[in-house]
């Protein structure tokens, strides 16, 4: 595991202030995007179908999984678009990911949905999913929203998504770069 | 008396400087390793050694060779050659290959004569070298005059000299300027060019905004990558978009405004990067002649100009129309007509930034959001528009009910190969409707048969299909030079280490080039030949096939739904097919050659 900078880091050539108010706005979007991101319709994203390829791999494709990725289109879009009007609370390149545990595999977690700059510390590239990290277990035990810079650059707030039976069915990733690219990611 | 004693050391020095370098040629498709041998998956019977080099080719083509300079001893060599038409000389480049841990050669580094070099190349770091190679272009311009044409490659050292006889005979066909194939070569972006051309594109490092000076510089190695496919008779394609739907800011015009106040707020740096493609200026000095790009990806996608938070929304329509209907006056004004501009959508669910697969649809409800599209897009281009849009899917496990289910919404496809073999019927049925049909798949390592590289386009013309795609061309990897991780990711390499600002060919460019070259001249012989016939030949000398065995139509095909199909069910399917067109002979597409050459002579 790399090792994590919980917003102790000495930032990257950014002044002081533009990394605290970067900090601060992006803790802001998390707090809002906890109220509002709907954990029930969440559950939904992920078809049964897909989990059970997710769960059960095929030793005849490595590639099984992700042909057979599927998600339920109206709950996608709903949350979806709560993620994107929520990273326009910032008036510079913010995105909201999705992040939830997977059923039936403790320890991994997928990020279910992303969004325009394809920022995160997390995602590796192409990966349906992956160990759950440290930092996202905590937020996921405690629900506590946390600060996170652990790739250079990055800066972001993980924050709990709950459902109606006030269990943490999984976490928002609210990033930002301090010195956008505007043409990494396009790939 | 005198005279034999004063001369004896110098024909002792001689006589041992012969002994010590060799200047011998190979056939192209017969490529050299760094030790005086021939690579193994091209040594077969009919690799010769030669000791003079004699060619034929029609006019307004190439026709190529290795030049092989061998020597045991340490030494400068200087290299040069006289022909009475336009001669390209290139280096090249030995790559150790990881997967085998062999040397190739592949990068071609382009070489001013008279050219100075060693043995071995203190560049190249290989231990042992007793070889450097040298591929060789005689290019002939449709109006040279029909002849034999004679020449020499001399190569000379401080106390000696050797030269090799060159012949072309030149017969009176002309190649066509048209492809009977196009060959496309794809990539995403433009990220791998800032890595790959650490110095030239610096800016894009140093700086989080992009100067003018800066934009023009990758603007400018946007185009060389243009021009170097072009060249070697290949299209290039760059998508412009991400999985989630950024769009890079040279692939699309600066938008502002939402909803139904959207519009374009800038063309400027989008015209810098396309209006030299779309009115051809950008091909000015190449051999081939300014001419527009055929095909475009527009950076349209999910995201792109219309936001997906409006999705399924009267703000959703109206950002596409807005922004397409500029497009399309936008384009009218600049008299851009002559590309085929493609609403392309790349994306898969997979990669989570949309609910449905834009590329190889796997479930077939996700057809819905292609309808969506074209609806929007009818509704924002009037009919009578001289611009051409085009719907283009890319599709593979779904690939005939999509011909079915889409008909009339896509014009443009894009199928994996065999699967479209699976629905030979398709691809007239296809065709009649003005549709395009392409193929896609990858491209041969360098470890593979140097013939490898020309199944692809035959097939394509076999199975009367437009055109190839290569997905990705121009990714040579982390470590190209030292450790090349096979190479099936590229045909071009940055020249940059080579103080090069753009890229430079490969050998397996140059061998699909004149493939495709062959294959043009081939196919302006169909208007006075059978086809049929010319098929029949060009397979039985390509592979000892028949026609008949280029087709796939009665495989046998797994008995289930699509749905519980898995890659190793397509694998498995497609066993059969392969086979027919394994263990291919190095000199496969020169015996295909030979044939045409005949043909077009006998034409005249």
């Amino acid at each position: 595991m790399k090792k994590l900078l919980v917003f102790l880091a000495v930032a990257l050539p950014l002044c002081a202030r533009d990394k605290v108010q970067l900090e601060h706005d992006l803790d802001q979007i998390a707090k809002v995007a906890t109220v509002m991101v709907d954990g029930d319709v969440c559950q939904r994203i992920l078809t049964p179908r897909a989990l059970q390829h997710i769960l059960r791999k095929d030793p005849r494709d490595q590639w099984a999984d992700g042909d057979n990725y599927d998600v339920d289109d109206q709950a996608f879009i709903t949350t979806k678009k709560t993620l994107m009007r929520l990273a326009q609370l910032a008036n510079y390149p913010v995105d909201v990911n999705l992040w939830m545990p997977l059923d039936g595999a403790p320890g991994r977690i997928h990020v279910v949905i992303r969004n325009r700059y394809e920022m995160s510390q997390f995602w590796k590239w192409g990966d349906l999913t992956q160990p759950t990290p440290p930092i996202m277990q905590k937020v996921l035990e405690f629900g506590q929203r946390v600060g996170v810079e652990q790739k250079s650059g990055y800066v972001s707030v993980l924050a709990p998504v709950r459902n109606s039976l006030n269990n943490i069915v999984g976490l928002v990733e609210v990033v930002s770069e301090i010195r956008p690219n505007a043409r990494e990611n396009v790939k | 008396m005198w005279i034999l004693r004063n001369s004896l050391p110098v024909l002792f020095l001689l006589a041992g400087a012969c002994h010590a370098q060799q200047l011998r040629a190979l056939q192209e498709y017969f490529r050299p390793d760094p030790f005086g041998g021939i690579v193994e998956s091209d040594r077969r019977p009919g690799a010769e050694w030669l000791k003079q080099i004699d060619l034929r080719a029609a006019r307004g083509s190439y026709a190529s060779f290795h030049l092989v300079v061998n020597s045991k001893a340490s030494a400068d060599y200087k290299l040069s050659v006289r022909f009475p038409l336009p001669v390209d000389v290139y280096r090249e480049w030995f790559h150790f290959n990881t997967p085998d841990s062999k040397y190739y050669p592949d990068a071609l580094i382009p070489a001013s004569l008279p050219y100075e070099f060693q043995i071995p190349d203190a560049g190249n770091k290989i231990a042992g070298q007793t070889a450097q190679a040298f591929w060789v272009d005689l290019w002939i311009p449709a109006n040279t005059e029909p002849k034999m044409y004679r020449g020499e490659a001399i190569i000379s050292t401080a106390t000696a000299r050797e030269a090799l006889p060159i012949a072309l005979s030149v017969i009176p066909a002309v190649v066509p300027q048209e492809d009977a194939v196009t060959l496309d070569n794809n990539s995403y972006g433009t990220s791998w060019l800032v890595n790959q051309y650490p110095k030239t594109l610096a800016g894009f490092r140093d700086s989080a905004e992009a100067s003018l000076e800066s934009e023009g510089r990758l603007i400018d190695l946007i185009h060389a990558y243009h021009r170097i496919f072009y060249e070697n008779r290949g299209t290039f394609h760059q998508l412009g978009y991400g999985h989630a739907g950024k769009v890079g800011p040279e692939f699309a015009p600066e938008l502002a405004g939402t909803g139904k106040e959207m519009h374009v707020a800038s063309w400027d740096l989008f015209d810098r990067h396309y209006g030299p493609l779309l009115d051809g200026s950008a091909f000015r000095n190449t051999r081939r002649g300014a001419k527009p790009i055929p095909f475009m990806y527009l950076p349209v996608n999910p995201e792109w100009p219309a936001s997906f938070l409006w999705w399924g929304e009267p703000g959703y329509e109206a950002e596409f129309v807005n922004v397409l209907s500029e497009m399309d006056r936008h384009f009218r004004e600049k008299h851009w007509t002559n590309t085929k501009f493609e609403v392309f959508f790349n994306h898969k669910k997979r990669y989570k930034g949309f609910p449905w697969d834009g590329d190889e649809i796997r479930f077939t409800r996700d057809n819905n959001y292609f309808r969506v599209y074209h609806r929007m897009l009818e509704k924002a281009i009037p009919l009578n528009s001289p611009v051409h849009f085009a719907m283009r899917a890319d599709t593979s496990w779904t690939a005939a009910q999509q011909f079915r289910e889409l008909e009339g919404v896509i014009s443009f496809w894009v199928v994996g190969e065999g699967e479209l073999l699976w629905h030979p019927d398709a691809i007239p049925r296809l065709k009649q409707h003005g549709d395009i049909v392409w193929t896609y798949g990858g491209t041969p390592a360098v470890q593979k048969v140097s013939t490898e590289i020309t199944l692809n386009p035959l097939r394509s013309w076999i199975n009367r299909v437009d055109g190839f795609v290569r997905w990705q061309t121009v990714d040579p990897g982390p470590d190209p030079w030292f450790h090349l991780n096979g190479g099936d990711l590229t045909l071009v390499y940055s020249g940059e280490r080579f103080n090069i600002p753009g890229p430079v060919p490969s050998i397996r460019l140059k061998f699909q080039r004149n493939c495709l070259q062959d294959l043009a001249l081939l196919n302006a012989l169909c208007t006075r030949d059978s086809r049929k016939r010319l098929e029949e030949e060009v397979v039985r000398r390509f592979n000892h096939t028949q026609v008949a065995d280029w087709s796939n139509a009665n495989a046998k095909l797994p008995a289930k739904p699509i749905l519980d199909w898995n890659n190793a069910d397509f694998v498995d399917a497609l066993k059969p097919y392969e086979a027919r067109f394994a263990n291919l002979d190095p000199d496969a597409w020169l015996r295909v050659r030979e044939f045409i050459l005949d043909r077009a002579g006998k034409a005249q």
